[in-house]
């Protein structure tokens, strides 16, 4: 008697998760769309030719980036406080949306390197930051995944998620004031934004920072369903 | 912290109780709502097949293990994690938890110092007296056998006079004067007030020794029986049944 | 606290007595030390001395790796693991016992490597001594402190060995750069960086204080 509630709690939730990214992934679409178009249409840097256009993408990614890693960070203390699966749920769905992001940045990133500046890569801060932010996600997702699928793996990768996280200014902190001395002082140049360039970078921030929330959640929604799955066998009525 | 001046009865009873305890391991469920009432001064034995969850309930109940559900009380306490009476059980598994290049009396010390306690050294001097291992003091643990190894562990386990004592099979491997130094320190230990719980397969010790049995077959409990214990061969008799059943 | 201090005993007591891990980080290190020399082209001694900071803290984390992971197999032999989890109180003591007898082991055979590597590489180590020697110990006290938490979880993991670089890596680049940079510092100017010195002593703070008190969620089975 007891399992058939606990499971259909588990359930419920799930279906909330489900109710709540589907008007996100409506206003995904759409904004989307809109923001395909006004970056198809902003007009072409003079300088940088077409390829500056990553440049409406790029830096927005950043946001799903780090943010993915605070998620899994604050997921995974959540879960060592309140000892509910849940949160580690939330956890690895901050860890791999977030992957998702970060090496989304790493690929536009140097695409938009070598076509301005003729580098595939440089030692810029920004960029070595990233790049250690991606090793973090990478060891994360390893732990779980080489680990049981227990809840002493699932408190392992909270304990990881906590150094990580604290690991992200101070990598920051130490490489901007340290890094930049021994390597390559090369400067990845901002181009300042033009004319008829705002709008486009707005939607940008704005499209990929629902498209974070909507993955997280739909990720979120996955793992759970997962886990119930892995529990209860799967469920007979199709969750849409 | 404590004085080591042993075989001084507890200042207050402590007693345990566990309720609807259950464990999964992935899709396996070990424990399947386990219910268990251990008072002060009173042993309690837990039979059952292999696999039947018994060193996971006394791996729950001694807190290296957390239930997936369920609670654990302590005495008057409501239920604390289990971090709050840490120092208050002692605990015997089938490992013996001893470092092999240390010395008997080394690791002794060692644990002593683990449970903060004020003369470690004189503790393992005592312990070891009444293990009857002076002679292996200082000879280094990886040098022996698996019944002095044994014994070792159930004196370490013993180090900071715990109130609650859990043992897991601890008469394997032992002899038959070491299985009764065993036996005697465990009703002992029940006389001064303690809460004992013995895993194990040995009817004969179990039916002489239980205050309550349980009886656990796939999980659950399927037998209960106070005091005082059936047969040894009832036992024996009443756990086949239950395997087979389950 | 008194835990911290037993636990110190006991690790090195353990060592002392089987003496395996130095050896085999003390054999490591050298190794490195060596095939460094070969791996290096045949430049000019102050090419080298540019590289050297860099090298030797290389050779300094590889070594710790190895130390690092076997610092808990042996809890794991006969179970001990569960004894310590056992013990009441504060488990981030052990944490600290644990990681105080890491940076011992791991600081004696740095020593050793940095007299190797002046050897080798004909620097002049000697004048810096002492400053080298304290700018090694923050790096280090860094690299035990978050190295012996995540050794705590890698052990208990499959591919455990694998694993600990992968994980432990990462979070070393801010105690590799302040060390790399305060020793090469150190040895061109022969004073005490101190911007470096500021960096290291934040970040140990912040992952000892991070590790003692997470390590009461890895001792859990």
């Amino acid at each position: 008697m007891n399992e058939i509630s606990d499971r259909d709690l588990e359930l419920s939730f799930a279906d909330k998760l489900d109710r709540a990214a589907r008007p996100l992934g409506w206003l995904l679409a759409v904004l989307a769309i809109v923001y395909a178009w006004t970056v198809a249409m902003a007009p072409i840097d003079s300088i940088q030719g077409p390829i500056q256009k990553i440049l409406y993408v790029h830096p927005p990614l950043a946001y799903g980036a780090y943010l993915g890693f605070v998620v899994t960070a604050f997921g995974g203390m959540m879960y060592l406080w309140k000892d509910q699966e849940n949160f580690d749920r939330l956890a690895i769905a901050g860890a791999e949306v977030g992957l998702l992001f970060c090496t989304l940045m790493m690929v536009t990133g140097p695409i938009w390197a070598r076509g301005t500046w003729g580098h595939w890569w440089s030692w810029d801060p920004r960029l070595t930051v990233t790049l250690l932010l991606w090793f973090i996600y990478l060891a994360y997702l390893l732990l779980r995944a080489f680990g049981d699928a227990g809840p002493r793996t699932a408190r392992f990768g909270a304990v990881y998620g906590i150094v990580g996280v604290l690991l992200i200014p101070l990598n920051y902190y130490v490489i901007e004031i340290f890094g930049s001395r021994s390597m390559h002082p090369e400067n990845l140049e901002r181009g300042s934004l033009g004319d008829g360039m705002g709008l486009p970078f707005l939607l940008g921030n704005l499209t990929l920072g629902v498209a974070f929330v909507w993955l997280l959640v739909r990720r979120w929604q996955v793992e759970n369903l997962r886990a119930i799955a892995a529990r209860w066998g799967r469920p007979e009525e199709d969750l849409q | 912290m404590r004085d080591p001046a042993l075989s001084r009865p507890p200042d207050t009873a402590l007693s345990v109780r566990a309720r609807g305890i259950e464990k999964r391991f992935g899709s396996f469920s070990a424990l399947r709502g386990v219910d268990v009432d251990i008072p002060s001064a009173h042993l309690l034995v837990v039979l059952g097949p292999n696999g039947a969850g018994k060193s996971t309930l006394v791996r729950i109940v001694a807190g290296l293990l957390r239930p997936t559900a369920g609670t654990i009380e302590f005495g008057e306490a409501h239920p604390e994690k289990c971090r709050n009476v840490r120092g208050q059980i002692g605990f015997v598994g089938h490992a013996t938890m001893l470092y092999p290049e240390l010395t008997a009396r080394e690791n002794l010390v060692f644990a002593g110092r683990l449970h903060a306690l004020d003369n470690p050294a004189e503790r393992a001097r005592e312990l070891l007296a009444e293990e009857g291992l002076e002679a292996w003091s200082d000879r280094r643990a990886q040098t022996f056998s698996r019944g002095l190894a044994q014994r070792l562990a159930i004196a370490r386990a013993r180090v900071h006079d715990p109130r609650v004592l859990l043992h897991d099979e601890p008469f394997t491997g032992l002899d038959g004067a070491a299985a009764e130094r065993l036996a005697e320190r465990l009703e002992r230990l029940r006389e001064d007030g303690r809460s004992l719980v013995l895993v194990t397969h040995d009817f004969r010790q179990a039916s002489r020794l239980g205050d309550q049995a349980l009886l656990l077959a796939n999980g659950r409990v399927a037998y209960r029986a106070e005091a005082p214990l059936p047969s040894a061969s009832e036992l024996d008799e009443i756990s086949r049944h239950e395997a087979a059943r389950a | 606290m008194r835990v911290a201090l037993a636990v110190l005993w006991k690790d090195l007591l353990t060592e002392w007595r089987s003496r395996d891990r130095l050896v085999a980080m003390a054999v490591f290190a050298l190794l490195v030390v060596v095939i460094f020399h070969f791996a290096l082209p045949e430049g000019t001694g102050r090419q080298i001395a540019s590289n050297a900071p860099g090298l030797i803290w290389v050779a300094y984390v590889f070594t710790a790796l190895i130390g690092l992971n076997r610092s808990f197999s042996q809890e794991l032999e006969n179970d001990a693991l569960s004894g310590l989890a056992l013990a009441p109180g504060e488990r981030g003591w052990v944490f600290l016992g644990k990681a105080a007898a890491n940076f011992t082991m791991i600081g004696t055979v740095q020593a050793m490597t940095a007299a190797a590597f002046g050897l080798v590489f004909d620097l002049d180590l000697g004048s810096v001594a002492l400053e080298l020697a304290a700018i090694t110990a923050l790096g280090t006290a860094g690299i035990c402190s978050v190295g012996t938490l995540i050794a705590a979880m890698a052990v208990r993991t499959r591919f455990g060995e694998v694993l600990m670089p992968i994980l432990l890596l990462p979070t070393l680049v801010p105690v590799i750069v302040g060390a790399v940079d305060g020793t090469e510092h150190l040895l061109e100017t022969a004073r005490i960086p101190f911007d470096a010195v500021q960096l290291l002593i934040v970040v140990d703070a912040t992952y000892l204080i991070t590790s003692f008190l997470c390590f009461e969620y890895v001792l859990d089975e």
